[in-house]
């Protein structure tokens, strides 16, 4: 039942880890950066749109999530069928937030065209 | 006399008494179960990020770089004193204790392979403290927020237009209201997103201390896997994921 390993397996398990972990900092600190450099307006952050700035940490935090999710849940290591049942469904959530974003977005122009009571 | 032989095939892979996709029963309802909570949550942060929306993404909300830039724990401290003021400072230290944390357990379960009781035990109990020290930095956090600031489910000081909270908080009451205060849901969500992440890590901790008993005791070695450790280490490295989008959503956007 136990997967014995060799000791090159497990070397080269180790180190995709900490391989792993030193990607997952270095875009932490970048999202960081970037967030502060903002708003302190920074040189060339000076009047930049947050919009940029945001796509940037959300593309990082995807970053992050794959690094997490496949290697530290050993996910890119499984069975494919496994991987993808639980993959997959997450496209649900993806289409909720797509979904709720526009939502919000017509909550706000409804309350910019109705003036409050 | 092919397609017989695919059909055996198949019924021998799918037809019950294996595991197809390579995985036990109790690591598939995990990951399931894991599943479901990623809807949970994301359920919470899609209700966050619609109410930010529908308020004016920054100009109708509480700029979370004027509210989150305490860091407890540094008065007085030569060098670390300017973290204070420093926004997303803390949360930084706790983003990288938790993704930490996260690589302990992993290491623990690359030791459960080879049936290393001792290493498994270790790093087991490293994860624990990271766990216990992410939790301890989120209460100082709360604490900072809901004594000094004055932020509650009901209430939120910071004016979106100034970033300023110009209420006057003392002795735990709101002594002077803001002319202008955030919205509520702010401190709501806040409060209630965090809250529940952090009940997660707070289970995660209790079940990843009932592991090390066990591994202690040599249960797992007795039982010839250690593969309780690697389904308790899904749900951890989960909450770490999930600490991923919180940070994301309500710090860095």
């Amino acid at each position: 039942m136990a997967h014995h390993l060799t000791d090159e397996e497990y070397k080269s398990q180790k180190s995709a880890v900490w391989r792993a972990t030193f990607i997952l900092s270095v875009a932490t600190i970048v999202e960081i950066t970037l967030a502060l450099l903002h708003y302190h307006e920074w040189g060339p952050f000076e009047g930049m749109s947050k919009s940029i700035i945001s796509s940037l940490m959300i593309i990082l935090s995807l970053l992050k999530a794959f690094f997490i999710v496949g290697e530290f849940m050993h996910v890119k290591y499984e069975v494919r069928a496994l991987a993808l049942t639980i993959l997959v469904p997450l496209i649900f959530l993806i289409y909720g937030v797509i979904m709720f974003m526009w939502e919000g977005s017509m909550w706000k122009w409804l309350r910019d065209i109705w003036p409050s009571a | 006399m092919a397609n017989t032989a695919v059909q055996v095939d198949n019924n021998k892979k799918w037809g019950g008494g294996s595991r197809p996709m390579d995985a036990s029963y109790g690591k598939l309802m995990m990951w399931y179960f894991l599943l479901s909570d990623a809807f949970t949550f994301g359920a919470l942060l899609i209700t966050y990020a619609t109410l930010r929306i529908s308020a004016g993404w920054t100009d109708g909300w509480t700029n979370a770089n004027d509210a989150f830039k305490a860091f407890p724990g540094v008065e007085g401290v030569p060098i670390l004193e300017s973290l204070n003021g420093t926004p997303l400072a803390f949360v930084t230290l706790m983003t990288f204790i938790l993704i930490l944390s996260s690589v302990f357990v992993v290491r623990a379960v690359q030791e459960g392979h080879r049936m290393n009781q001792k290493g498994v035990a270790f790093w087991m109990f490293l994860g624990i403290l990271g766990g216990i020290a992410f939790l301890a930095c989120q209460g100082a956090e709360w604490y900072g927020l809901i004594v000094h600031e004055g932020l509650s489910m009901t209430y939120n000081p910071f004016d979106p237009a100034t970033g300023l909270k110009n209420a006057v908080f003392e002795n735990g009451h709101i002594v002077k209201e803001a002319t202008s205060p955030g919205p509520k849901a702010f401190g709501n969500l806040f409060f209630l997103i965090t809250g529940f992440h952090g009940t997660h890590v707070l289970s995660g901790i209790i079940f990843n201390i009932i592991i090390l008993v066990q591994t202690l005791k040599g249960t797992y070695q007795q039982r010839g896997h250690y593969e309780m450790v690697e389904k308790v280490g899904l749900y951890w490295h989960f909450v770490d994921l999930v600490w991923v989008f919180v940070f994301l959503v309500f710090y860095l956007l």
